[in-house]
């Protein structure tokens, strides 16, 4: 990077004026934002500005072209790797993070050609624009549109990529393991021990990666509002009795005994019956995956006037305490389950969906204490959840009051 | 002796295609297979099966088209229809419902994979109801 020759006053304020979010501010403003201004030259492959670095500047984009890329890391060992999320081209900005609290850049920006930029000092933007709240009101205004725009971006992009890559990778799986099967129950002629041993290794793993599949693309694309308008009146009991049948294999492998302790009667609730029987499952599964061979998994239901609660208990390791805050994080896996086999989605998941009942998930260790171990989930679900159709009724009937 | 039940099995897949046709024809069934919509419906007007198998995600015609042009043909409306595939019933129905505005009718729906045995007991079941 080196610094451009310095236009003129007058010319670095037309090429504001000319940028996503200084074009609605007058002269006398543009003039005054254009001496703390300096204009600098990268080279292709250069960044401009660094995800998680401190904002110190908003980048206007005069010539060229910048690429917004993402850090992704899976879990927190593996190789972080950088995707590109959006284009910034001429006019438009890069770094509104200078703006915006907590003053942290969100992405990175590498030029994909030699950029030439106007480098706007952020601390003295910011300053100049509250000292003159007119523009600061304009400018503000344009920053919270162009970020509700990139955030829609994103959420249109990721929905659109997910259901084509979902069905993508779906199928040659679903293929493979129909052969599997196939192969499994004598349909092509009968195999020796060994045989059947491995192709039912196989046939496992693959459901695994069936699963690791369903789980990115759900969690990607699971937004409260989908969820409400699942919304319906269901028996708690019922899919408890569904979750208890997805998880009986997996504990009787380990020999897991489950014991349920239900209330005295069930009653009906309202939430995304399908949703809730994901989350019964996950932490069922979580526990079952997590707890020693031969000891006890725990389901309990009960009421309070105005709740539902469902527990899952387990006698595994535990949580340890400072890894208590980080569970429900997308791909989050404890240190001391580094040899369980799963990725650290299936609390993830969880949560959202309980925090789209406006309910809770709590967790409690029982990590080093007294020599004892184990971990309980509690969910909490609020009892007046309303159906859409219950809704609109509603609403229907105080517009007519 | 009764005649042998007729079942035609459409999807994309060469591999599902291949591997539903392994199961089945250990039954005392007729199979035919088609690869897409149009080539379904095609054959079902020269001979309609007992039974449809059918995918949902296709080239050509979808699997919901074939059930929109078979539903809105009298001589076809009560044609037994499996559905298999790997897309979720209830995304599906929705679907259905958005492009043709009536309920998605059909007899049967199986997600894929489905397990052998569990395929083999669904198929018996609907042509034993549907005969």
């Amino acid at each position: 990077m080196r610094d451009a020759p310095i236009s003129s006053l007058s010319i670095t304020a037309e090429r504001l004026r000319r940028s996503e979010i200084f074009g609605e501010l007058g002269d006398a403003d543009l003039a005054a934002i254009a001496k703390f201004c300096i204009e600098q030259q990268f080279e292709e492959g250069e960044a401009v500005l660094s995800e998680g670095a401190p904002a110190a500047a908003v980048f206007v984009v005069e010539r060229g072209k910048l690429a917004l890329e993402k850090k992704i890391q899976i879990g927190r060992h593996s190789t972080p790797r950088n995707a590109t999320i959006d284009y910034v081209e001429a006019g438009k900005v890069a770094g509104f993070s200078g703006l915006v609290e907590p003053y942290v850049y969100s992405t990175s920006a590498v030029c994909l050609e030699p950029t030439r930029v106007i480098r706007v000092d952020g601390p003295v933007l910011r300053a100049y624009l509250e000292a003159h709240p007119i523009a600061g009101l304009k400018a503000i205004t344009a920053v919270a549109a162009l970020i509700s725009d990139r955030y829609r971006h994103s959420i249109d992009t990721l929905t659109y990529f997910l259901s084509v890559v979902s069905h993508e990778l779906r199928s040659p799986l679903a293929a493979v393991e129909n052969y599997l099967q196939t192969l499994l129950g004598g349909f092509a002629g009968e195999l020796n021990d060994k045989q059947k041993r491995m192709i039912t290794r196989c046939a496992l793993r693959v459901t695994d990666l069936r699963g690791l599949i369903g789980d990115v693309v759900d969690l990607a694309r699971m937004r409260p509002e989908q969820i409400q308008a699942d919304f319906e009146w269901f028996d708690p009991g019922e899919i408890g009795t569904e979750s208890l049948e997805d998880a009986r294999l997996a504990a009787a492998e380990k020999g897991i005994h489950i014991k349920v302790e239900p209330p005295p009667k069930f009653e009906p609730i309202v939430g995304a019956r399908r949703r809730m029987r994901q989350v019964f499952t996950n932490l069922l599964n979580n526990a079952i995956k997590y707890a020693p061979p031969d000891s006890v998994v725990t389901l309990r239901a009960w009421y309070e006037p105005d709740t539902l609660y469902v527990e899952v208990e387990d006698e595994g390791p535990g949580i340890p305490p400072e890894d208590v805050p980080h569970i429900f994080e997308e791909f989050f896996r404890s240190d001391n389950v580094s040899d369980t086999p799963g990725v650290g989605l299936g609390l993830s998941i969880a949560k959202k969906i309980v925090d789209a009942h406006s309910g809770q998930i709590i967790v409690k260790s029982l990590y080093g204490e007294g020599g004892a171990s184990g971990t309980r989930f509690t969910i909490a679900i609020p009892r007046n959840l309303q159906t859409p159709e219950m809704r609109r009724r509603e609403w229907m009937m105080t517009g007519n009051a | 002796m009764d005649k042998q039940p007729y079942i035609l099995i459409t999807d994309d897949d060469p591999d599902i295609l291949e591997n539903l046709t392994t199961i089945l024809g250990t039954q005392p069934y007729r199979l035919a297979t088609a690869r897409d919509g149009k080539q379904c419906l095609a054959l079902i007007k020269q001979e309609q099966p007992d039974l449809l198998i059918l995918d949902l995600l296709m080239p050509r015609l979808d699997g919901w088209g074939v059930i929109r042009e078979l539903r809105s043909d009298p001589q076809y409306a009560r044609l037994p229809i499996m559905v298999l595939t790997t897309v979720v019933e209830d995304a599906s129905r929705r679907r259905y419902e958005l492009e043709v505005g009536m309920a998605m009718d059909v007899q049967d729906y199986v997600q894929k994979p489905a397990k052998p045995t569990d395929l083999l007991q669904h198929v018996e079941k609907l042509l034993k109801i549907y005969a």
